[in-house]
Parts: C-alpha cells; structure tokens; sequence
C-alpha cells in the first residue's frame, strides 16, 4: 500500500546509504532533511487537517480538488493511501468533513497611507514659491509684463498638470518605475521647450522685458521639476531644491527690498528654478537597462492622452481662476492687487490640508462599506463623511489665512484699515473648498463636471470681468455650490466607492 | 478560410507556451486567414511577436483598460428595457449544478442588450448594487458565515462587469472561431456564435476553472465575493463546452476536469502539442560525467526542492554526478530561487550542482545531461519534455497532467514530490548507459511519431476544413474507457503509459533498485 514516499531505511539500504558507510553520520542528516520534508498524510483526516486552511474556504468541492492536484497528488495516490476512487471523489469528502470557515483576507495595504508629515510637506511645497512674487516685483514691471504672467501660470499649471497625469497613468498601468521615469523625463523636456516657446512668442507680441518672459520661464522649470519628483515621491528633494529661491527671498523682503542685494535674491530664484530641473533629471535617469523582452517601449499611448486632456483643461482653468482675482484689479480695472495676491498664499498652504482630509474622507467612505449592508445607510453616512471633510479642509484654510493676514498686518505689507481684503479672503475661502470637492471627484473618478463647471465660472468671471470682486464672489460661491451639490449626490452611491 | 482566433492574456501579447502554440498554428496553417481575438489586461501592452503575413487583424480587448464604447446611439436612445442582471445574480446564487439554460439564455439576453445599450455602465450601477445585496440578504445561508457587506456587493459587481467587457465589443466574423481558453476567453466565441452561427473549437492546455479556484486563493477578495465569481466563471466554462462544436484539450488528462464541468465527451478530441524536429536534432554524443539535466522556468510548481534533494541521494550514490539547472525565476519572483540555492547549501551539494541561468539555445541545456529531469507538481502538456524526447534524452519526469501521455514507456515516471524514488529512477539511467541509448531512442521515435508540430497542425486543418464548410466532423464514437486511452483520437493512441511506482516495477527489465539493493 505504501507509495514508498517515506524515505525509509529500507529504501536508504536500496538506495546503497548503508549506515556503515564511512560518511554515515551525514548520510542520516541528510535523510532528515529529505524525509522530514517529503512524508505525506497517510488517512483523509491528516488530509484534511492539512488542507484545513484550503478547505475552510474552499467554494466547493472542486476547489478542493484543485489544490489537491495542485500539490502532486494524482487519482492514483488516491485510490492507493485513501481509498477512494479519484481526488473529486476524495474532494467531495473533505468538503463535508470539513465545514466552512473561510479565513478573512489579509486587509489590502492601506492605499491612502501618507505619513504624518506628508500633509504638512505637502502644504510647504505648494504655498512657499508664492513668497518669491513679492521677491521678483522689480523683475516684473513694464509693458504687458501681467500678460506674460498670466500665460506663464496658465501654460505652467496646464502642462505640469498632464505631466502628472501621464506619469501616473504609466506608473499605474505597468507599475513600472522605469518606465515613468522616462515618459516623465521626455515629458518634463517638452514641456519646457513648449512652455518656453510660448512665452518667447507672447513676449514678442506684447513688447514685454525679457526679465518677465524669463521669471516665467523659472516658473514653469519650478512646477514641471517639481511635478515630476512629486509623481517619483522624491519631496523631499524638493524641499532642498526650494531652499535658496524661498531663503533667499525671505531674505530679501526682510530687509526691506535693498535694491543692491536685487541680484543676489534673483540669482537665489533661478537657482531654484534650475535645481527643480536638475533634480528631476537626477530622479529619472536611467538605473538598469529595459527588461529583456518588454516589448517595443511607447513613449506615449492614445488613450493616455485622451485622459491626459481633462487633467491639461483643469490645471488650465484652476490656474485662470486662481490668477483672475490677482490681475483683475480690486476694480476689475487690472494693476496687481495685493490682497488677492496675499490670500493666494494661504490658499496654496492649504492644499496639503485638502489632500489630508480627501484622504480622510476616503478611509471613512471605505469603512462604512466594508460595515454595512444597506445602501440607504451608506449614502447618508457618505454625504457627512463629505461635508465633514469639506469642513476640516476649511478650518485649516481658516486657520492658514488668519495666520497670513495677522503677519500681512503685523509686518505692515497690508495697512490695517484696508477692508477690501476680507472680501477677498471670503472668495478664496470658497474657491479653495471648490478646488476641493473637485478633487475628491476627481478622485473618485468624476471629471467631466469639474472641468465643466470650472470652465462656467471662468467664462462667467471673464464675461463682467468690470464688476471686479462681486463677480468674483458669485463665481466662486456658485461653482462650490454647484460642485458641492453634484458631490453630495454623485459621491454618496457605493458603487464609485468599490475600488 | 477565416479564422478568428481568442485568446486572452496571451498572443501576441506575451511569451509562454500558449503563445507558442498559436504561433505555430497561426504559422503552420498559412492557407487560412486569422484574426486575432486578444484579451488583454489594460490595453496597453505592446504586441511582443512579429505576426505573420496571413494575420489580417488584431482586435484587443482590454477587460481592465477604458469602458468600453456604448453601443452607437445608445445614450440618447436608450433601450425600453435593461440588460437581465437580476436574473443573472439569481443564477449566480443557485446550485452551479441547474439551470445551465437559463444561465445561456441570460448571457444571450446580455450581449442583445450590449448590441443596443451600455452594457458596462448598466452592469457597474447601483442598481446591480442593490440587486445584489438585496439577494445576498434574503439568500445568505448563514449569518455567522462570512456576511456579505456592501463593499462586496460593490467588488463583485465591478469584478462580473469587468469579466462581461468582451460582448460590448463586435463579434469577430470568420468560418470558425477558435478560442484557446475557456471562461472569459470564450466570450467573443459565443458573441460570434450567437450572432453570425460560427461554429467554436475551444482549446485547454492548462484547466482555465482549475487555474481559476488555484488563483482565487491568493486573490484579495472576502468569501462572498470569490464565491460568487467564481460560481460566474465556472458556470461560463461550463457554457463553453457546451457551446462548442468541438472540445480539444492539449491533453487526455484535462478530460476528468472536463467531464467533470459537463462537458460532452463525444465532442471532446485530444490534439497534443508538438514541436518542429528540425530544431531538436538527435543528439550523437552524451557528456563524459555522468549529469543530470533540468531546464525550464524556476518557480515553485517545478518543485526544483526534491530535485535537489534526490540528487543529493544520487550524489551520495554516484559522487562524480552533477546536476546542471538551466532557467531563471520569473521578474519579482527571485526569492524560490535563493531558497533552492540555500537547500543546495544545506544538503552539500557544492559544485556538483549548478544553477545555470537562462541559456539562449534550449538544445544546449538538454545536451548538457545523460538524463533529463522534469519534476515539477502541476503541468499540462510540457515542452520540455518532448523537446528533450525529440533530441532523443532520456527523462525522468514526475506523473502529473499530461506527462505520463507524453512520456509513454519511453522514459521513468515517478510520483511528484518524492526524491527517494526520482533519484531511484535517475541512477538506474546514469548507470546505464545501454539503457539510456535504447529509452532515448525510443522517445525520439514517439516524439517523432506523435508530438509534431506537422502532426498537430494538420489536426487543427481538418478540424477548421469540416467545421467551416458547415459538415460535421468524423469522430469515432467514445468507448468506456476514453479517459484512459482516449480511443476517439482520429490518429491511433501513444500506447499505454507505463509508471515506475513503488520502487520502480513499472520499468521492463531490472530495476534500478534492484542493481543498488
């Protein structure tokens, strides 16, 4: 009856390990390590004792089975040690001997872990390049220098926002490093070359100073670097790379603007702006050659531009609506307007708050799915999950523009009395809390209504552009309220909460 | 002739096996015109073989890329009445063993809707949400058993939208339609069945339901939700036999599983693979020590542990052995391979046995040995074995899926997993070498025989000839044994497998055992 899988001292004998040979004392650890390993179950409740894991789950009888063959055992083992007539047979028994008690899958990692300081981070990296604005002013007079600055922000957020989109579609769809790496770094090249381009271009039809077409080439060198190390995870890097540009003109506007240190705080900038670049290439040079036999590598799919569009077309028009306040003028007459440049800062800041409590948000969504059977339930717990983190986002936004306004005040960049700032603040207020819902739907997959509804309240800002801050305020508060209302609906199925 | 020919997550798309074999035929058979029917994973993977001439399109079929396109004029015409979900989920909480013909008349009911309506976004609503959870509430056997939660309904319900994506998309048109898997795979087959008529010839070289419950195993999904897929599939699977007009395993093996899932025996033909002489010549000479070889992939269903473990036995026995392993680990999958080299460490193996690493000639690897090992514990029809028959090596491989067939009585077979007994049948080869020419011989003879690609190739051309032109196909009737011989092979049968068990009996002549005892 035995199969003769126990590697017996009889067996060891036919094999020729006599124990007297002279290496016995191996020979006998070599057969523990042999037999020891190889001995199988010799009745169906070893088996099934065995296989308990495999069987507690197991769907059906033929899951049994699978996993029995799986492991070598072939109909005729079975009919030798067990007595049955063939391993369904032997399946169909252990499915009944043992019941079901399927073990819970190990729980997905955590897809939303950020560190404790990421938010932070975050936050550092999108608010700090604003304090190099009041830096460069000096830089940035002349004929149609707010032009060039307008199509500097624009062309900078709508082509790192595809950057980042492409990027992670690559990383996403092939999990491969290597390859984002070099459709960031091709990418990071052309933006700059397109960026570059069109701001020579804009500069020869508006007459601007080249200092301006230059500030705005650094900018977008600052956004596209910066997009690319964020994609790599690499922030930290950027916080060195922000060093000398945010240093230097903290610096700068400390001492009160001295005009012979002008040079050294736009040398400060571009070192920055240049860093940003060099960084990038470092993170995405090549470290091992393609994998053998992957194919013919495509830089870039269509279809990874067709879901690079809606990304391009909403970096475009945050962008415009963040910068329209900025130029429009308190009287929507043009010239900068300090307060709503002001509040930009606060506003940047306050993005590592929004990605924090969209994470938030998500790890509560998923949680009330995984307790609950009823749809009703889940939908009314969706809804408060989201206002509550709408809530949280704007306490911190709150929080970082009181903040800036009690230091504008303090250090005398914004004379008190100056009440038109509050207005300001309000449309920020609400405009940062739409950029947030359109995040979390995003996120979650919706993005044709943001874009959509950004783009309404662009138009509708540009159309009474000469109704300066009353526009503003009814544009902001009416995407919010339009994104805000489309979210509480569209974000409260399970369905968009699956995956 | 038109052919459209399924496969998914295959060719041309991948290397492996399969890929291999549709290569060949594709190749084999340039009379006829293919289409290529390729499921693949996002879209994005790029075509990795050159495809032939007589390729006249490739149409992909991303299960997790892009939704697919609605059908045209369907989002502002939408159909009167919805795709049969609720009837689908119905079916798939009922006994997978009743209602085969409703669960044929829904996914039919299923691909008429995606004709006129968006089928995907249908499936993936929260309708289906409801429908499901509802029917788990009042359905579930046991409230202590896994209860099943929204976020399951949710994943199932993306999972069964994900897997029904190939009936959005047209049915390919040909003669026949040939899918090269069953489950999902064999969608686009029923899609064109059940538009156009065409006649379907499913082939299995692995088990597509057995890989599936292997899978499932290690799948991140709760109970519930692996219950309820794989009820989907299996039933899908089951569809496929019954929908084909011909079944052709790579192997006599994967028949019990075929029967099993109810699949007509009648229709069921074995067409083993093969490959080309011309690339495996015999061999003149063997090496001067006496070496085992092993080539393949390093993975743990090749169970390389008892190679070592037997060869340690042999060393023991025979110190001047050696053991050489050709093959690497899968990407991401190297740590088997460090743990081989630790046990090889561990029993003292040293210098005798060697991993090698890929080789660019396979020939190479199996010339390296007097024996050829394969002992792995799963497989269907190996190449490595009639690669190596074909050179005229003698094997030692262990008895799993088709390896027996393969193998016949010109090599040892041996249980999986026992080293005693393959290192038993390697030194009764190494030790003679009379015996290792007249086995080598015959195993080239039978390769040469049954296991060529001209062989399979022109299987596959009779097949396509009789089903295209619309006759029915000669099939002798199943004797009571087919499972074991496979009487309905339109060629004669490999004869009878002989399998050295219990200390080697099953090889004529003396056994090793004996001559070491």
């Amino acid at each position: 009856m035995s199969a003769g899988v126990t590697y017996s001292d009889e067996q060891a004998r036919a094999l020729g390990l006599r124990s007297s040979d002279s290496s016995g004392e191996g020979l006998a650890r070599l057969r523990d390590i042999i037999g020891s390993a190889t001995a199988p179950p010799m009745t169906v409740a070893a088996l099934c004792e065995e296989y308990g894991e495999v069987c507690e789950s197991a769907v059906d009888p033929l899951e049994i089975a699978s996993a029995l063959e799986f492991e070598g055992l072939g109909d005729q083992a079975v009919r030798e040690r067990y007595g049955y007539s063939d391993v369904f047979a032997l399946a169909d028994e252990m499915y009944v001997q043992v019941p079901r008690q399927p073990a819970e899958p190990t729980p997905p990692e955590d897809p939303w872990h950020i560190g404790r300081f990421q938010p932070v981070l975050h936050g550092l990296l999108y608010g700090l390049p604003a304090v190099c604005f009041p830096a460069a002013a000096v830089l940035l007079g002349g004929p149609g220098a707010h032009a060039i600055l307008i199509v500097a922000l624009l062309a900078s957020w709508s082509a790192s926002q595809s950057l980042a989109s492409l990027g992670y579609q690559r990383l996403g769809r092939t999990g491969d490093r290597g390859q984002a790496q070099r459709v960031l770094r091709a990418g990071l090249l052309a933006g700059l070359v397109l960026v570059t381009g069109i701001l020579a271009i804009a500069m020869l039809v508006l007459h601007a100073r080249p200092p301006v077409a230059l500030f705005g080439a650094g900018e977008a060198a600052y956004m596209l670097g910066a997009c690319v190390l964020l994609v790599l995870g690499a922030e930290r890097w950027l916080l060195l790379v922000l060093l000398p540009g945010v240093l230097g003109s903290s610096l700068f506007l400390a001492l009160g603007r001295p005009r012979q240190l002008d040079h050294a705080s736009w040398a400060a900038l571009a070192a920055t702006a240049a860093l940003a670049v060099v960084a990038a290439l470092v993170a995405t040079r090549r470290r091992s050659r393609p994998q053998p036999g992957g194919g013919r590598f495509r830089l870039v799919t269509g279809t990874e531009l067709r879901n690079m569009l809606p990304a391009a077309a909403f970096g475009l028009l945050a962008a415009g609506l963040l910068a329209f306040p900025v130029v429009s003028g308190v009287h929507g007459r043009g010239g900068i307007n300090v307060g709503a440049l002001l509040a930009t800062l606060p506003l940047s800041l306050s993005m590592g708050a929004a990605e924090w409590s969209l994470l938030r948000y998500r790890r509560r969504t998923r949680d009330v799915l995984r307790s609950t059977r009823d749809l009703r339930t889940f939908g009314r717990r969706a809804r408060l999950a989201l206002l509550t983190a709408l809530a949280q986002y704007l306490a911190a936004a709150i929080a970082l523009t009181a903040a800036a306004t009690w230091i504008a005040f303090t250090t005398g960049l914004v004379r008190p009395g100056a009440a038109l700032i509050y207005p300001e603040l309000v449309v920020y207020l609400a405009l940062g809390s739409a950029m947030f819902i359109a995040l979390a739907l995003q996120a979650l997959g919706v993005r044709a209504v943001p874009v959509a509804a950004c783009a309404a309240a662009l138009a509708f800002e540009l159309t009474w552009r000469e109704l300066g801050l009353i526009v503003q305020l009814a544009a902001c508060v009416g995407l919010l309220v339009v994104l805000g209302g489309y979210a509480l609906g569209a974000l409260s199925t399970a369905i968009r909460h699956a995956f | 002739m038109d052919i459209a020919l399924a496969a998914e997550g295959t060719y041309p798309h991948q290397f492996g096996g399969v890929s291999v074999w549709c290569d060949q035929l594709v190749r084999g058979l340039r009379d006829y015109d293919f289409e290529l029917v390729a499921l693949t994973a996002t879209g994005g993977e790029p075509v990795r073989w050159t495809l032939p001439p007589n390729v006249t399109r490739l149409t992909e079929i991303p299960l997790w890329g892009p939704t697919p396109p609605a059908a045209p004029g369907s989002w502002w015409l939408r159909p009167r009445s919805g795709p049969p979900v609720a009837e689908l989920i119905d079916l798939l909480l009922s006994p997978p063993d009743e209602g085969q013909q409703r669960f044929a008349d829904v996914l039919r009911g299923l691909l008429s809707y995606a004709r006129v309506g968006n089928l995907s976004a249908e499936l993936a609503s929260e309708e289906s949400v409801w429908l499901l959870s509802e029917a788990w509430r009042r359905r579930w056997p046991d409230p202590d058993l896994a209860p099943p939660t929204l976020h399951d309904a949710t994943v199932a319900i993306h999972l069964l939208e994900h897997a029904l994506r190939p009936l959005c998309y047209p049915a390919p048109r040909a003669d026949v339609v040939h899918s090269v898997t069953n489950g999902i795979g064999v969608l686009p087959a029923l899609a064109a069945k059940w538009s156009y008529g065409t006649p379907i010839v499913v082939t299995e070289h692995g088990l597509y339901m057995r890989e599936h419950y292997l899978h499932s195993r290690h799948a991140p999904y709760r109970w519930p939700v692996k219950q309820f897929h794989l009820q989907f599939l299996r039933r899908l699977c089951m569809l496929g036999y019954s929908e084909a007009a011909i079944i052709t395993p790579g192997n006599v093996f994967n028949k019990r599983w075929e029967s099993r899932l109810g699949a007509d025996l009648g229709k069921v033909r074995t067409v083993y693979n093969g490959v080309d002489p011309n690339d495996f010549p015999a061999f003149d000479s063997e090496p001067e020590v006496p070496t085992i070889s092993w080539a393949g992939r390093v993975d743990p269903v090749k169970d390389l542990e008892t190679l070592l473990r037997a060869f340690a036995l042999v060393r023991a026995e025979m110190p001047e052995a050696r053991l050489r392993l050709f093959g690497a680990p899968p990407q991401g999958r190297e740590a088997y391979l460090d743990r081989c080299q630790a046990l090889a460490e561990e029993l003292g193996l040293g210098e005798s046995a060697s991993f090698e690493g890929r080789v660019a000639e396979i020939r190479d690897a199996y010339s390296a040995g007097q024996v050829v090992v394969l002992c792995s514990i799963t497989e269907g029809f190996p190449y490595t074995l009639i690669e190596a028959m074909t050179c005229g090596r003698p094997c030692v491989a262990t008895d799993v899926g088709g390896v027996s067939e393969a193998a016949g009585d010109t090599g040892l077979v041996v249980p999986p997993r026992d080293p005693g007994q393959l290192a038993a049948a390697c030194l009764t080869l190494l030790r003679d070498s009379e015996l290792r020419q007249r086995l080598g011989a015959a195993a080239r003879n039978r390769a040469l025989e049954y296991f060529t690609v001209d062989r399979a190739i022109s299987a596959f051309d009779e097949i396509y000839m009789f089903l295209g032109t619309g006759r029915p196909l000669p099939m002798p009737r199943p004797g009571p044994d087919q499972i074991d011989a496979d009487p309905m092979d339109a060629s004669p049968a490999p004869p009878r497998l002989s399998v050295v068990r219990d200390g080697g009996s099953g090889l004529d002549g003396g056994s090793g055992l004996e001559e070491t005892g």
